[in-house]
């Protein structure tokens, strides 16, 4: 439905965007994900026509929309500081647009009471703005963007104002009105948490260059890159040689600082004696009392921090030197180790092989 | 000590040492409040009631009948019309060219808003009676353009006035509207973009709504500098009575009528007084807070052409004003009689009058900016940290110094100071402490700011490190509060330099001030050595901003948001 190509935008000497390449597809809730000053702020403004890339197509349905001021788009952009008008009440700020358009009086009251009931502020239209709280505030902006019903919201760090506990109930508010309007989405966040959970798919973006494209899933099992795979969750990296290829029953043999590891190769083309990361998440390795570590993968090891979380428990473990960590879910099950114990600890087979 | 070692409570010699410290200490704090008071009371209030004593003293005790000669006499009170009428036209068009320039300059394209604003903001290093001489070079009877157009109209009058006066301090309510338009969020406005909405209807719905309080506040500070300001609208008046050029006719010209220049006095301060109330009871604090979160810089948008260009030109017509205004006054410097022998010479810059009074201008500027800066830092401390109970006071009273219209307190100064024990007048000191006085709450405000930034924790964190609170002082606070200081020691002395209103009453054989000089030689028509003088000034006031700017990088204080000198 939109799709960009070839987008670049430089500010003075800074590089914003270099050349990015998209496309978003109907309905969808996507989310470019990166660290501060990757340059999805400036995507994400590009595309709603408050900045004006310096190379490159934004096509809306087959219609190239670079020269289109912001209101002739069919995109609506929320602000992160919500830029609610703060002289209007919760009606005033929501009607604003339709009053623009000239709808009749009766048609805008309607509207304003369909998108109240929407975003579950119903009888607050009256209230001024200063007077609503902050998970208020963001939905009012919400409100205030689907009034026209446009083609594609654009929503700029939206809960990043939030506190923790907010935050998390207003993602799910979010996401439960998107899909009930079915509006195409671009969220921007530099949480990836936030944009795991309710995400359709994730575009990461690294010093305005994609680095990968993916559901939730195939972002975190199988990031392409070193940087995704830090960026994303929590993850413990081995370098490793391959020495041995296996074959499609059996696994294959990646030397690694830990030591020989057997590793399932799935589909990735691999040679013998190429350089690979490994990329295996705290929660699929094992942690267990101390015995002889004979089986496949198994190792001996130390506890060096153990941090409680109730649900999970988050062990450093000291294998061979190299520190890992290992994420054990219901400790209150599974036991939990103390500091210094000796444990063996198991690295799946079933690891994510990225070449370097 | 005995009840206390009985008690079992340990009270060792060095706890008791450091009680006596801190109650010393904290005694300390409320002496020097105490002083201060006495000093802001004697050089303040107490001339402003010899105005108010003389306005009704009459030779047989108290009485009203100078006031109702202000009432009957046309002359008189056509005088408080035609002042308060100034003020209503300047501060209108200040504002709206304000607003438009600072339109063009915060949202318009982009290759125009430094320039535009610095040309804008020029005149602040100017002293503001520099457009009366430039309307007499261009407009007045031997004027450029009177001669050229064989114009039959005289600058001399109300519309002179009004153009001088409007021109003087549209820099400082551009200064200032600039300020709160930059602060307006530009989401909101890319927001109502995005929603439809045409320039006509941004502005109209959301900018100037938004920036209503703002443009308040600036037209108060306006409106009050334009009826206070003296050296324009002395120069320009001709025959069109006005009040501050009246009291000082009445006062120190043939008449000496002391009485009734005081009841003038009185209704200069009126609208001052109730804008001062206005501004530090009603509107302060009000305002929208627009920016949440990460502050966002304004990107062009395209304006529609019907608001840009006429915004546009205005701007440009307005920047080419001032432009035309300083280069005129060079001429004027250069020049034998500009206009009528343009031979170019250096004789008006070299008088020897004109220098001497710059040196005299230096040496009093330099002093009240020390005396000032200090009481400025030492009244910032005690409003903040000390618990003397008349603390609020001081602070209002020095702020009402710095409001009330230089003339009243010029007079005032003459009545309160010709008597011993205080037989100040003919002096230099005279001259030092109306100007440090008139000015310090400059300084006292930026120091207040930088000790509201400085957390009364920080302090504490340093005694509980062991540091006694005067080393505290010294080691934390002082340092901290040194770039207030010098900040308030540069604004008094940069519009000490200029300053006009008060110290015309105050100077003598000996003692004349530059600006003092300046207004007599344009009252008189020397506008070559009127013209160079002004330069020179420009020149040290100048290069004292350049100081002030290389300062402000060092130690991250903002510059200034204070006016020309009055």
């Amino acid at each position: 439905m939109l799709v960009l190509r070839e987008i670049y935008k430089t500010f003075g000497t800074v590089k914003a965007l270099k050349g990015i390449c998209a496309e978003v597809r109907k309905g969808e809730l996507i989310t470019f994900l990166g660290p501060s000053g990757c340059g999805k702020t400036t995507l994400l403004r590009c595309i709603g026509g408050l900045t004006k890339p310096d190379a490159g197509d934004v096509v809306l349905d087959g219609r190239r929309i670079n020269d289109l001021t912001p209101d002739k788009r069919g995109t609506q952009m929320c602000f992160q500081n919500y830029a609610l008008f703060p002289h209007m009440t919760v009606a005033g700020n929501i009607g604003y647009g339709l009053q623009v358009h000239k709808w009749k009086k009766k048609r805008i009251q309607e509207r304003v009471e369909e998108l109240l009931h929407l975003v579950r502020l119903e009888g607050l239209g009256d209230r001024p703005i200063d007077k609503l709280s902050g998970g208020q505030q963001q939905r009012v902006a919400l409100a205030r963007a689907l009034a026209l019903e446009p083609k594609v919201l654009l929503l700029d760090e939206p809960l990043s104002n939030l506190d923790a506990n907010l935050r998390v109930l207003m993602r799910a508010t979010l996401r439960e009105i998107q899909k009930r309007v079915n509006i195409t989405t671009i969220f921007v966040t530099h949480d990836q948490f936030e944009a795991m959970s309710i995400s359709d798919r994730l575009i990461v973006i690294r010093d305005g260059i994609i680095e990968q494209v993916g559901t939730p899933s195939e972002i975190y099992e199988k990031p392409s890159s070193e940087f995704v795979a830090r960026f994303i969750g929590y993850v413990n990296i081995l370098n490793g040689v391959v020495r041995n290829l296996g074959s499609e029953t059996d696994p294959a043999v990646i030397s690694t600082e830990l030591g020989d590891l057997q590793v399932l190769r799935s589909e990735n083309d691999i040679q013998v004696n190429q350089r690979v990361f490994l990329i295996i998440r705290p929660e699929t390795i094992r942690i267990g009392p101390y015995g002889e570590a004979t089986g496949i993968n198994e190792f001996k090891s130390t506890v060096i921090t153990s941090m409680y979380g109730g649900s999970t428990i988050k062990y450093t473990v000291d294998v061979q030197g190299k520190n890992m960590v290992i994420d054990q879910y219901d400790p209150s099950h599974a036991g939990i180790f103390e500091i210094g114990e000796k444990v063996t600890v198991t690295i799946p087979q079933n690891v994510h092989i990225l070449k370097k | 000590m005995n009840e206390v070692a009985e008690a079992g409570i340990p009270r060792s010699p060095i706890a008791l040492w450091q009680g006596i410290k801190d109650f010393v200490a904290a005694r300390t704090i409320s002496t020097t409040g105490i002083i201060l008071f006495l000093l802001l009371a004697t050089f303040l209030l107490w001339p402003l009631i010899a105005v108010l004593i003389k306005s009704i003293a009459g030779p047989e005790g108290f009485t009203l009948q100078y006031y109702k000669n202000f009432i009957t006499k046309p002359y008189y009170y056509q005088s408080l019309i035609n002042t308060l009428t100034l003020g209503v036209l300047t501060t209108s068009v200040c504002i709206g060219v304000g607003f438009i320039i600072s339109y063009i300059t915060t949202r318009g394209p982009r290759f125009l808003r430094k320039p535009l604003k610095m040309l804008a903001l020029v005149p602040m290093i100017a002293p503001p009676y520099i457009f009366a001489l430039s309307l007499i070079i261009l407009l007045g009877r031997n004027g450029i353009v009177t001669r050229a157009l064989n114009l039959n109209w005289s600058i001399y009058g109300f519309s002179g006035v009004v153009i001088a006066q409007t021109l003087a301090f549209l820099p400082l309510a551009y200064l200032m509207i600039e300020n709160s338009l930059s602060t307006l969020n530009p989401n909101l406005e890319e927001s109502a973009a995005n929603l439809g909405a045409s320039e006509g209807k941004i502005l109209r719905t959301i900018i100037i709504p938004l920036l209503t309080p703002g443009l308040l506040k600036a037209a108060l500070i306006v409106f009050v500098m334009a009826i206070s300001e003296f050296g324009n609208v002395a120069i320009l008046c001709g025959r069109t009575p006005f009040l501050a050029p009246d009291i000082y006719t009445i006062v120190t010209g043939i008449e000496m009528d002391f009485n009734m220049g005081s009841v003038l006095s009185m209704f200069l301060i009126l609208p001052c007084a109730v804008i001062f109330v206005i501004q530090n009871y009603l509107i302060k604090g009000k305002g929208y807070t627009t920016i949440l979160g990460k502050p966002v810089a304004a990107e062009p948008r395209r304006i529609n052409p019907a608001i840009l260009f006429p915004f546009l030109l205005i701007s440009i017509l307005v920047a080419g004003l001032i432009f035309v205004t300083f280069g005129i006054v060079g001429m004027g410097a250069l020049t034998k009689i500009v206009g009528v022998d343009n031979k170019f010479t250096i004789n008006h810059i070299l008088d020897w009058r004109s220098n001497m009074a710059l040196v005299n201008s230096l040496k009093v500027s330099l002093l009240s900016g020390f005396f000032g800066a200090i009481m400025g830092v030492l009244l910032a401390y005690v409003i903040v940290r000390g618990n003397l109970r008349g603390r609020t006071a001081l602070e209002i009273i020095a702020i009402a110094g710095f409001t009330l219209p230089g003339t009243v307190l010029g007079i005032g100064y003459i009545f309160a100071f010709n008597r011993p024990p205080l037989l100040l007048t003919g002096t230099m000191m005279i001259l030092v402490i109306n100007c440090a006085f008139r000015f310090l709450a400059v300084g006292m405000e930026a120091g207040i700011n930088k000790l509201h930034q400085l957390s009364i924790e920080v302090e504490e964190a340093s005694m509980n490190l062991g540091a006694s609170t005067a080393t505290t002082f010294r080691r934390i606070v002082l340092p901290i509060i040194f770039p207030a200081f010098m900040y308030g020691f540069m604004y008094v002395f940069m519009t000490t330099m200029v300053s006009l209103s008060a110290v015309i009453f105050l100077v003598s054989p000996g003692r004349e001030l530059a600006s003092v000089f300046i207004f007599q030689w344009a009252s008189y028509g020397y506008i070559g050595l009127a013209s160079a003088t002004t330069y020179k000034l420009i020149a040290i006031v100048g290069a004292s901003l350049a100081v002030i700017q290389a300062l402000s990088r060092w130690t991250g204080l903002s510059p200034t948001t204070g006016g020309g000198g009055v």
